[in-house]
């Protein structure tokens, strides 16, 4: 029985030994939300410092495939980044 | 009525007794054009992400009101001609929070 526990714990641990394409791959990629947990910060284009995380060094939008924010999240993290950039503040 | 954020952007090289007119003429725009301001926050001096119109830094005054349709065409009016002024943001909003400031957390 000890034996069978490791091995289920160990599959759910790393997404890289998987049996089957279908299998759900957990792990790095499948992080949940930064942005739809209890306690989320607030989006708005005032919260400067949260936004400067979700922008890369040229001022681009980093995609939500690598920062796993939410579709809905993401939607509306862009419209607050684009009002702070017509203010001057990113 | 709606409740609306409205920022300004102004320029780098006002007096402090110009800033003030700019603050109290806005002011009364919202309030004579039926409009009415529940909150106004002033942000300072702030270093810009980039040039704009050659000014490196502005200072920046936040409104909070409460208005219509009419109040916001009298505010994107006078914010366009006026030559102190470099850019202007108004937000809508359902509602608005008062409490939370994000500016003025860092300066103390």
């Amino acid at each position: 029985m000890k034996r069978k526990n490791k091995k289920f714990q160990k599959r759910g641990s790393s997404s890289l030994n998987k049996l089957s394409l279908f299998q759900k791959n957990d792990g790095k990629f499948s992080r949940k939300c930064p942005l739809s947990i209890k306690n989320a910060p607030v989006l708005d284009y005032k919260n400067v410092n949260l936004l400067k995380n979700y922008i890369s060094d040229n001022g681009k939008i980093i995609s939500s495939k690598i920062t796993s924010v939410s579709f809905n999240k993401q939607k509306k993290l862009t419209r607050e980044i684009k009002r702070a950039k017509i203010l001057g503040l990113l | 009525m709606a409740f609306y954020e409205n920022t300004i952007v102004a320029r780098q090289d006002l007096a402090e007794k110009e800033l003030k007119v700019l603050k109290e003429k806005y002011n009364e725009i919202i309030n004579s054009s039926s409009g009415k301001v529940i909150k106004i926050e002033e942000w300072g001096l702030i270093n810009l992400a980039k040039k704009i119109k050659n000014y490196n830094k502005a200072f920046f005054i936040h409104f909070k009101f409460e208005g219509s349709g009419t109040t916001l065409r009298e505010i994107e009016k006078k914010a366009k001609i006026d030559r102190s002024i470099i850019r202007h943001l108004t937000v809508k909003y359902k509602k608005l929070d008062t409490r939370n400031e994000f500016f003025n957390k860092t300066k103390k």
